[in-house]
């Protein structure tokens, strides 16, 4: 209670009112009804951006999930080698789970220019930091007991990692890896608003122009996307996992 | 030859699991370990890999110090010794096969393991240890997909596949009904046998013990306080061993025949 009152409060926070965000809403009306009908003749136009956007999640997805397979092991008490790569590896994924994807967009962009490799790196980062950190989360719960099989037969550290917790893990790792890509197909229409490529580009041209109609062809073009992502990615688990 | 030499082990909470342990299990012998549960027993067993380390004394393998063996020395000397489970230890997600596998483990570089590729040789040993067990038919079969006691077949065909002189079992038909424990323990009886390792298991049941232990030792508190013959040890022994009067629940109940 005291933390809303702070946030919301005229002295400390962001001035919230009711009374005037009630009285406002009328005045968005205008705006809101440029956004129907869709111009569906803007659909063509679309298409381009909506593939790239389509690439550039995949290929994050396939480098980012990759990468951040070794990572969790490293970011796991059970299957780290020793306590200094546990640490350093934790520090590092708090790091850059510290950002927000958009931020990486902004510094990819100014280092590298407008288009979608800028996109893709920070699509890659994002990918480390969330399936690392659920997957290590999960390496953190499994069966020791093969662990202790494997040990006790001889294998190496690595070579416990790869027969007696892997396959415990693959089916969440599957699951996880999945789900970075329907979010980066979310997250590409927001980093495409600062230059990073995709979709996210052509909705920061027509939202200058101020051409809602157009805009609403984009939303619902993204809306059906995620859906029929996801849609494969329920597929895809049931027949992996 | 596993010989311990004034071996404790005094886990990091204080508790004092081995004292003071001096034990000669000469090569090709069948022992069985009996106590009650917190005994020691687990202790024991699993110092003479070295999953547990010694706190104080020795355990050698052969002649090889397993206290002060580097880490690729214990690896070696790990290799050499098999060991099953009371909960099996399987991965249920994976194949039969590959569980058997983790046996090779200790042969396999590690860049072939992460790549699964398994020498044929490797392969075959793997296959044999399924054979010897009886379930060669359900190696691409996922683990989790057989009964209780084709797991611990499973178990004793990882141990196998390492091709070692010692099998380590630390109550290996806990978690097996009556009949298949029977089984079970004359897969241990005659692997011992055929094969000639030394073999170290924990029982709690008293009447397993008696018929399967060429020779038993009793635990209590961390303590050796009975060491003979299988023949030898009657109720009395058991019931000095245990420190209480022996009940239903100390017993399998089923003769060996019903297996």
């Amino acid at each position: 209670m005291a933390i809303t009152w702070w946030a919301a409060s005229e002295e400390f926070g962001i001035d919230f009112d009711v009374v005037r965000l009630l009285t406002n809403l009328t005045r968005g009306a205008g705006i809101l009804a440029e956004f129907w009908p869709p111009a569906l003749d803007f659909v063509p136009r679309t298409i381009g951006p909506m593939i790239e956007t389509i690439q550039m999640a995949i290929i994050a997805a396939v480098i980012g999930c990759a990468t951040a397979l070794p990572v969790a092991f490293l970011a796991s008490r059970v299957s780290t080698p020793n306590r200094f790569v546990f640490v350093l590896d934790r520090s590092v994924l708090s790091v850059v789970r510290a950002l927000p994807d958009i931020l990486y967009a902004i510094v990819f962009v100014a280092a590298l220019g407008v288009g979608p490799l800028p996109g893709i790196l920070a699509l890659i980062l994002f990918n480390i930091a969330v399936v690392a950190k659920l997957l290590s989360e999960t390496v953190d719960g499994v069966d020791p007991g093969p662990i202790e099989a494997a040990r006790a037969a001889g294998g190496g550290k690595a070579q416990t990692v790869r027969w007696a917790i892997f396959p415990q893990v693959l089916p969440n790792y599957v699951a996880y890896s999945l789900y970075a890509f329907e979010l980066n197909i979310r997250a590409s229409a927001v980093i495409g608003i600062v230059g990073a490529g995709g979709i996210g580009n052509l909705i920061n041209t027509e939202r200058r122009f101020f051409r809602y109609d157009n805009l609403t062809v984009i939303l619902i073009e993204i809306f059906l996307l995620v859906f029929v992502v996801e849609l494969i990615s329920i597929f895809l688990r049931r027949r992996l996992v | 030859m596993i010989q311990f030499e004034n071996a404790s082990v005094t886990y990091p909470g204080g508790v004092q699991a081995l004292k003071n342990l001096t034990l000669q299990i000469p090569a090709g012998q069948m022992m069985v370990i009996v106590g009650l549960s917190g005994a020691g027993k687990s202790t024991l067993i699993r110092a003479v890999n070295g999953l547990v380390p010694l706190t104080e004394g020795d355990v050698t393998v052969d002649g090889v110090s397993v206290r002060h063996a580097r880490p690729k020395q214990l690896r070696e000397i790990r290799s050499r010794i098999g060991m099953i489970f009371q909960t099996f230890n399987l991965v249920n997600r994976t194949t039969v096969l590959n569980n058997v596998l983790m046996g090779r483990l200790h042969d396999t570089g590690t860049l072939r393991s992460m790549l699964a590729m398994y020498k044929r040789e490797d392969v075959e040993i793997a296959m044999q240890a399924l054979e010897r067990v009886g379930i060669v038919e359900k190696a691409y079969v996922r683990a989790s997909n057989l009964s209780g006691g084709q797991q611990q077949r499973v178990g004793i065909a990882r141990a196998l596949a390492q091709q070692p002189k010692v099998i380590l079992a630390d109550e290996p038909v806990a978690s097996l009904d009556p009949p298949t424990s029977h089984v079970v323990m004359r897969d241990l009886q005659r692997i011992n046998h055929e094969l000639k390792m030394t073999t170290i298991i924990n029982l709690h049941f008293l009447d397993l013990a008696k018929v399967y232990g060429e020779r038993i030792i009793g635990m209590r508190s961390g303590e050796l306080v009975y060491d003979g013959s299988g023949a030898q040890a009657d109720e009395n022994v058991f019931r000095d061993i245990y420190g209480r009067s022996l009940t239903a629940d100390d017993m399998l109940g089923e003769p060996a025949a019903a297996g």
